[in-house]
């Protein structure tokens, strides 16, 4: 038994299970929210209940007040939920979320084609007017005899909303990529929901973009790049680094240097990180957050930064732009885990909200 | 679920518009007559926009919340003192607990009440003034409240009666008194960085949850009920800790090697203070909570670990000397207790031996140095006891030039030999504990030449002549025979025992 609770201002979305905390189940959902002692005494993580019920648990009656628990405040690291909520927190609404509705979808497999030797494109057609969704998110897929649904970024820009893309990285030993690479057909039926996620061009800041992708990941960014591009007024310049193994795996790399031989404002930097003798590589060998450095010359300032691939990746992607002056406000991600990265064990601090 | 259809302002936009148009732009004055303080540190500042309000919280709102605070906390007072509640604690040997934590802890916090008066004056943002503002209020809060949680017992136990004298003139409480005015004469930044950030972020957790939890597992109510509502303002006082080096570091890249400087400054600054919170755990709580070995593993090592892996994003690294309080942690609460053992004439409260039962526990939560190092030297003074030659040092120790402990503290690889650092200044000669507190007396000799160190003070004739019956009794006010000496036979004993027949 679970509970879904829907997070205002920005219409974020966490599921809540039977007997755990509100606080635990958004941060392990990559959802953040305010918070700093973690067991009711501090209340820095006070919420509004706005629909629904919801126990205070152990909350210090100090942390939160009488008069507080009767307008339906409640600390998230002590409150379970019972029933499905509305809160309302202490987070910014992004200007640039278009809040576009999440909507059950019946999609038609159309084409499937293997990109690389672990990634296939999947190509789904989508009934009436298609899906309404930002360059950037990404659908949770229903994948037949699997349990729970997997998430997978939309590789194509939102002007085509019937028919979007999908790149899907074999996992090994995972059960729901293994039957996507291997048992999938054209012309299957799959059920699908969407579109979620908060990562998506911010295009109200004039700053030019950076990208950096890694493997699969190169998704969301092909999305955002062919949006962006599609826009004759915009002039930022746009940067994407794009990262694999060996030249086997890079893929849509003849579409990237057609974009940038038609798009003056559009570089495109792959990186091999081990590049095989076969390869013949003559690009840049190495980390693509390396190749991020030295295209910049260590200096990220007065950028947005758009990360998608996963978790090593983006840590290093970080800290490079970190280390070059560009901060939290000014960086966006989406990470790949896979089912077996499960939630995030490792004990994280309050000083970062989101990276 | 649309978000874009919903007309209710969020917390963000209310409290722009609530408080819209309190700052304002000089006109015909320039900004760095207004703000002095806010270059001289090397700290640059660019945009003090990007600073994030770590906290919406309006004045109304905020008087609204501490008065019912107040009430709850206060009927709890009174609900205490109807029913005898100096009765209720485990063992009077608690209360030497409290007695540590009023003469050493309190003013401080009415130091940190002064200190973000002044240094909130001298920020340009104003995100950052209204916060030490608020700051600076819930102290004298704090202050207030911690006195009246402790009034009770002052009532029926020593030592308590004259704390704000004492932290003035004891040599131990110099210790908490230099710790504090070394970051209350330090620029506004240094001040934010050493106790928004390294005390109250960091630290806050190994003063705190000891104190409060031990008051919990020893009956006192006063306390732990002070303790909850003191935390519930620290959600304001951490998130300004976070937002104040996050603030700094990003603003520009000169500020990080001046930040990286404070914070080994003041964790190592820190970690010795809390030496006493150390001793209160392993030594004064009569129910134990946990052993200081384990809370810094969990709060420092882990907790802080997991901060400090996050910092490095900034360039920050760990903090110098990090590693020397990960061996000093099973040495330093069993040195610290020995020091006031055998200076137990001259503290404002009570010594004694450990049981036998607290001896065992001691042995398992120190397995490497207890019977080892500690437990012998605690048997030999219990068996001088015994025959009547309670051990008392009516010798001055040599104190530390920084933190002004005594040198009594081993050296970081050898639990055998006491750790002592020197070097030459304009000619003089000054001591150290360590290799941390030297390096802090090296970058600021200016600063520290001017340390008040109890024993050069008695030495020079300016603490009452050369009696020490009469440093103690005259110029400390500590009353012989009532406040100090040890537990065994003491005053209070005798108070306890009667009171308890009395029932």
């Amino acid at each position: 038994m679970s509970y879904e609770v829907t997070i205002e201002p920005t219409g974020e979305i966490v599921e809540v299970e039977e007997g755990q905390t509100l606080l635990d189940a958004a941060l392990r959902q990559g959802v953040w929210l305010p918070f700093a002692c973690g067991h009711g005494t501090c209340g820095t993580c006070k919420v509004q209940v706005l629909e629904g019920e919801a126990e205070v648990g152990e909350a210090s009656s100090f942390a939160l007040m009488d008069m507080e628990r009767d307008e339906g405040f409640r600390l998230a690291c002590c409150c379970r939920p019972e029933s499905d909520l509305v809160i309302e927190a202490d987070v910014d609404e992004d200007p640039d979320f278009a809040g576009h509705p999440v909507q059950d979808w019946t999609a038609t497999v159309s084409t499937i084609a293997d990109l690389t030797p672990t990634i296939r494109e999947i190509r789904l057609t989508l009934p009436g007017e298609g899906m309404a969704f930002q360059a950037g998110q990404y659908i949770n897929l229903q994948v037949p005899g699997v349990e729970g649904t997997r998430a997978f970024s939309i590789a194509t820009a939102p002007g085509t909303p019937n028919e979007i893309a999908l790149h899907v990285r074999r996992v090994e030993g995972g059960a729901a990529t293994t039957w996507l690479h291997e048992q999938l057909e054209e012309g299957q039926a799959l059920e699908l929901s969407g579109p979620y996620g908060q990562f998506f061009v911010r295009k109200s800041d004039p700053k030019d973009v950076i990208f950096i992708a890694g493997g699969s990941g190169l998704s969301s960014p092909e999305s955002m790049i062919l949006d962006l591009l599609d826009d004759p007024e915009d002039t930022r310049r746009i940067t994407l680094f794009q990262g694999a193994r060996h030249l086997a795996e890079l893929y849509h790399r003849e579409r990237f240097e057609a974009l940038a031989a038609e798009h003056p404002r559009f570089d495109y930097v792959p990186a091999l990180n081990a590049p095989l003798d076969d390869d013949a590589w003559d690009g840049v060998v190495g980390f693509v957050h390396d190749a991020a450095i030295a295209h910049f010359d260590g200096r990220f300032s007065e950028h947005k930064a758009y990360l998608c691939g996963p978790p090593p990746m983006i840590e290093s992607a970080i800290g490079a732009l970190m280390k070059g002056r560009l901060f939290e406000r000014d960086i966006h991600m989406e990470r790949f885990l896979t089912a077996a990265d499960g939630a995030e064990t490792q004990q994280r601090s309050a000083l970062f909200k989101r990276i | 679920m649309n978000a874009k259809t919903s007309k209710r302002l969020n917390m963000k936009e209310r409290y722009r518009i609530m408080t819209r148009d309190l700052d304002w732009e000089p006109s015909y004055q320039r900004y760095e007559d207004i703000f002095p303080q806010e270059s001289f540190e090397g700290i640059k500042i660019t945009d003090w926009s990007q600073w994030e309000d770590p906290f919406r919280l309006t004045m109304d709102n905020y008087w609204k919340f501490q008065a019912e605070k107040e009430r709850k906390l206060y009927a709890i007072f009174d609900a205490v003192s109807q029913n005898n509640g100096q009765m209720k604690i485990s063992d009077p040997r608690y209360l030497n607990a409290v007695k540590l934590f009023i003469t050493a802890v309190t003013p401080l916090e009415y130091n940190a009440y002064k200190g973000y008066a002044r240094v909130g004056r001298q920020f340009g943002g104003v995100g950052a003034r209204i916060a030490c503002q608020m700051q600076s209020i819930d102290e004298l809060r704090h202050t207030q409240t911690q006195i009246h949680a402790m009034s009770h017992y002052n009532k029926y136990f020593g030592g308590m009666h004259d704390f704000p004298h004492m932290f003035d003139r004891v040599w131990y409480l110099s210790v908490p008194k230099s710790f504090f005015e070394d970051a209350s004469t330090a620029g506004p930044f240094e001040f934010l960085t050493a106790i928004s950030f390294s005390f109250e972020y960091v630290l806050t957790n190994l003063l705190f949850l000891p104190f409060m939890s031990g008051a919990a597992y020893n009956g006192d109510m006063n306390t732990v009920t002070f303790g909850f509502s003191a935390q519930s303002d620290e959600a304001r006082h951490m998130t300004l800790g976070l937002e104040i080096i996050k603030f700094i570091l990003e603003q520009h890249e000169d500020n990080v090697p001046i930040v990286q400087r404070w914070l080994d400054k003041w964790l190592w600054r820190g970690y010795r203070l809390l030496s006493i919170v150390g001793m209160m755990m392993d030594y004064m709580l009569p129910n134990k909570v946990m052993s200081w070995a384990e809370a810094w593993t969990m709060y420092y090592e882990e907790a802080g670990g997991a901060l400090f892996k996050e910092l490095e994003r900034y360039g920050i690294r760990p903090p110098k000397y990090a590693e020397q309080t990960v061996t000093g942690k099973h040495h330093v609460s069993h040195q610290a207790w020995f020091i006031f053992y055998q200076y137990g004439h001259a503290t404002a409260f009570n010594t004694w031996i450990p049981t036998a039962k607290e001896m065992d526990w001691l042995s398992e939560k120190y397995p490497d140095t207890f019977d080892r190092l500690y437990r012998p030297r605690f048997e030999l003074l219990a068996e001088k006891a015994a025959r009547g030659e309670r051990f008392y040092n009516n010798t001055l120790p040599q104190l530390c030039q920084v933190c002004q402990i005594p040198l009594s503290i081993t050296e970081p690889d050898d639990d055998t030999l006491l750790s002592h650092r020197d070097t030459v200044h304009e000619g003089e000669r000054y001591h150290f504990c360590s290799d941390g507190c030297r390096d802090i007396f090296q970058h600021e000799p200016e600063k520290y030449v001017q340390a008040w160190l109890p024993v050069h003070q008695i030495l020079q004739g300016n603490c009452g002549g050369a009696d020490l019956e009469k440093v103690i009794g005259d110029y400390y006010r500590i009353e012989m025979g009532e406040d100090n000496l040890d537990f065994e036979g003491s005053a209070e004993q005798r108070r306890w025992n009667a009171w308890k027949q009395a029932v």
